[in-house]
């Protein structure tokens, strides 16, 4: 476009005057008819769906707050230092939990990765120890009290994270590039429909007696080889995936898009950091005082 | 922002020469020197025998030809769409299986995102959700989450997403082979409306539907290039005359093909059983999502009584979402009841314990065979001949049913092929031959005639037929009239679905009265 800015205009003006010309185009109805009794104007977001029902506080925010608590926790936990710190930053956290939690049957299974890395770190913490620096076990009870303070606020609190709000979120408020936002927004909820493949695939091999046997090599073997097929499922649905969001106009080289939905900042996120930082900010009090 | 210029673009002209595609793996070319055109606004409805080139040829409009393992183009010759290069994002596509076009977790975000992307104001691109969402006849809301639709409704909402584009071109992959009729119906018309001002291309087996309202046929033939090109009326004639695909397409008028013959004895049960093979009492299925924040359960069936006698085929009927292939998934022993108890015949449980559920998974397969909605998903073997046999070498059986099965069913000369490599309605026959090779006493089959030509519909009803004629109880869930014709001609066996609940029609046989033993069996069962 090395023309000066005037022709340039007049050009795109051409351009729209021919894109137009001679061919019916259905108005500004180019879908179908307006539709009676249904609702076409611009839906909650999901933090206000989510405002409307029942739950525990935290439904209230947004994906931001959320996503800047869990990020959060990373400086808090260098402020683990002591024993006493750790303890006191945890037994907060844990104390904020019926603020986050609605099914408490889920939460084992959702702290379980966390607690083993907590443990192992601790438990390395003391094999490694060297003597002289202070008790050996405290010191591992440092190191398992830090990691479990840097892991919790992220393990509950991204439960609540939807993956197309937080596109909105990123998009609109961190002005992340669209074509980013949309391929993550696409990858996370490939990840979420992964315990759906999961499922079909399980439910499709057991149909053909491919399931596991009694033995728990058979159920080893089992595992593995479906594993494998979702590993290969996972690429096929990626590979159809992008074909799909292509075919939906989402080029590389594409024009700004638009957002369905706003991303509104609201008084529940400002108190959800207020109060992540507050919860967050206790090992260093704790060590101010001592 | 608000450019509603780049919203409806004018209806695109198609130019296609010496189009040849040969997909990565196959030794001869689906499509061979294809030249087409189709000027502005023109409607075609694409037809052919079933695994000749239609989806690769629409897939080649829309510039979405799949490249090798290397990179290396499948495609060589020339597309041109609106005058340039096809590319993405200028056709709108419907892909056939309507599980590849999902983009979003919501149904009204998934619509509204190709919108999106054409840079629409936030309140343009609702309106076009909630028009799409109507033209398709979506109806279950724009906040249901996608992986809780049925496969109709998948079909509808793909659909939606398609319209929503409004684009210049409208590539439709078998946009109704999943509906029942009158939905079917209403659909093809939002289609027609849609279109309007735009360019059509439909790939469809249903002749009689679409030739009314298009402007012109092409015939793909088996060599992989037209057959027959023209309007409607003197293409069908010239198909009905002994011309191009006579015997394998749906022409207009021409009367029901019937079913084909199968050997007595090919598909006899190992485990014969007498009565009723399974008997469902008040079957319940509530889905919850579990995690920190559940989502509301979905309840999928409720209180549905069902008998399913051998020798039999039980046709099971009912709108898109009614919870037919949810039922089957119970039948079929692979989703556990939340509510109700279901039992096999003693003779068909052995010394397993009734219920289907319970059993291990090369029990199950002994006994019961099962054709999912979309077998590109449930396949378990890279050839055609080793997924045909799976079933039956797991259960330690030979291999000769399965090759004789792959022999009616046309796929014997694709033996050596990924399965996912075949077209929608080879995938169907496919899975049909892996559940029928073990010789199971219950086979549970899911739309399984649909993308069939008739000469492959006549197979497949044939088979089904042959299944039940030999001993095995018949369940088959469908929308396909004329398979519910030639199944169940009184239409008296239907079972009928309406949201989740067994209504109107006759029951196959009364359930039996509970006795101490099932209350006892329901309360271990709990």
């Amino acid at each position: 476009m090395s023309a000066a800015p005037r022709s340039s205009t007049a050009a795109r003006d051409v351009v729209h005057g021919s894109v137009h010309s001679g061919v019916h185009i259905p108005g500004d109805n180019p879908v179908g008819a307006p539709v009676h009794g249904v609702d076409d104007g611009v839906p909650a977001t999901p933090a206000q769906r989510r405002s409307a029902g029942p739950g525990p506080l935290v439904r209230h925010c947004g994906p931001l707050s959320l996503l800047v608590v869990s990020l959060l926790a990373v400086p808090a936990s260098f402020a683990v230092t002591t024993w006493v710190a750790g303890a006191a930053a945890l037994t907060a956290q844990v104390l904020c939990l019926p603020l986050v939690v609605e099914r408490w049957r889920a939460l084992p299974a959702r702290l379980l990765p966390g607690a083993v890395g907590a443990l192992s770190v601790g438990w390395s913490a003391w094999l490694l120890g060297e003597p002289g620096q202070g008790d050996p076990l405290l010191a591992a009870l440092t190191a398992a009290l830090r990691l479990a303070v840097l892991v919790l606020p992220g393990a509950v609190l991204l439960a609540w994270v939807d993956p197309a709000e937080a596109g909105d979120h990123l998009a609109q408020r961190v002005r992340l590039p669209g074509r980013v936002v949309v391929a993550v927004v696409a990858a996370l909820g490939q990840l979420s429909a992964l315990a759906d493949a999961w499922e079909q695939l399980a439910a499709s091999r057991r149909a053909r007696g491919l399931g596991p046997g009694r033995g728990p090599l058979s159920r080893g073997r089992w595992l593995a080889s479906t594993a494998f097929g979702l590993l290969v499922d996972a690429v096929r649905r990626a590979g159809r995936v992008s074909v799909a969001m292509d075919a939906r106009g989402a080029a590389p080289d594409g024009p700004a898009r638009t957002w369905a939905l706003p991303a509104p900042w609201r008084r529940a996120d400002s108190v959800c950091v207020l109060v992540g930082v507050l919860v967050l900010a206790v090992p260093l009090v704790v060590n101010a005082l001592r | 922002m608000v450019e509603l210029t780049r919203a409806a673009p004018a209806a695109l002209r198609v130019r296609v020469r010496g189009l040849s595609v040969t997909p990565p793996g196959a030794a001869r070319p689906v499509l061979s020197g294809v030249d087409l055109d189709v000027p502005a606004g023109q409607r075609v409805l694409l037809a052919g025998p079933s695994g000749s080139g239609k989806s690769t040829l629409l897939r080649a409009l829309a510039g979405v030809v799949e490249e090798g393992p290397g990179g290396e183009p499948a495609a060589t010759g020339e597309v041109l769409v609106g005058g340039e290069g096809a590319r993405p994002g200028v056709a709108g596509l419907l892909l056939q299986d309507p599980q590849d076009a999902v983009v979003a977790t919501t149904a009204g975000r998934d619509t509204a995102f190709g919108p999106e992307n054409l840079a629409l104001a936030r309140e343009e691109v609702w309106r076009r959700v909630a028009r799409a969402h109507a033209a398709a006849r979506f109806t279950a809301g724009r906040e249901r989450e996608v992986v809780t639709l049925s496969g109709g409704e998948r079909q509808r909402l793909a659909l939606a997403g398609v319209l929503a584009l409004a684009p210049g071109l409208l590539l439709l992959d078998e946009p109704t082979s999943m509906l029942d009729a009158p939905t079917a119906d209403a659909v093809r018309a939002a289609v027609l409306e849609a279109a309007d001002g735009r360019t059509l291309v439909v790939v469809d087996h249903d002749l009689a539907g679409w030739a009314p309202h298009v402007d012109r046929v092409v015939l793909l033939g088996r060599d992989g290039r037209p057959a027959a090109d023209g309007p409607p009326g003197r293409v069908l004639a010239v198909g009905a005359g002994g011309g191009a695909g006579d015997g394998e397409l749906w022409l207009p008028g021409a009367p029901d093909p019937a079913p084909a013959d199968v050997p007595a004895g090919l598909l006899a049960p190992r485990p014969r059983v007498g009565g009723d093979a399974l008997v469902g009492e008040g079957l319940g299925l509530v889905r919850r999502r579990r995690g920190l924040r559940p989502a509301a359960p979905a309840t999928v069936l409720t209180g549905v009584d069902v008998a399913v006698p051998t020798g039999r085929v039980t046709p099971l009927t009912g709108a898109s979402g009614s919870g037919k292939s949810s039922l089957l998934g119970v039948l079929a022993g692979l989703t556990r009841p939340t509510a109700g108890d279901l039992r096999a015949a003693a003779a068909l449980a052995a010394r397993l314990r009734p219920q289907p559920w319970r059993w291990r998974s090369r029990e199950l397969a002994a006994r019961a065979g099962w054709v999912p909605q979309t077998p590109e998903h449930a396949f378990v073997r890279p050839s055609v001949r080793a997924e045909a046999a799976a079933t039956a070498a797991a259960l330690g059986l030979g291999a000769d049913r399965s090759d004789a099965l792959l022999e009616l069913l046309g796929l014997a000369h694709r033996a050596d092929v990924d399965p996912f490599r075949l077209s929608g309605g080879e995938q169907r026959r496919l899975a049909l031959a892996g559940a029928l090779a073990a010789g199971p006493a219950v086979l549970l089959a899911d739309e399984p005639t649909v993308g069939q030509d008739r000469r492959t519909w006549s197979v497949v009803v044939g088979l089904l037929r042959a299944a039940a004629r030999d001993g095995a109880a018949v369940v088959v869930s469908s929308h396909d009239d004329r398979l519910l014709g030639a199944v169940d001609p009184a239409g008296t066996a239907a079972v009928h679905l309406d949201a989740g609940r067994r209504v109107g029609g006759h029951r196959v046989a009364g359930p039996p009265a509970r006795t101490p033993a099932g209350a006892v069996g329901a309360g271990r069962a709990s």
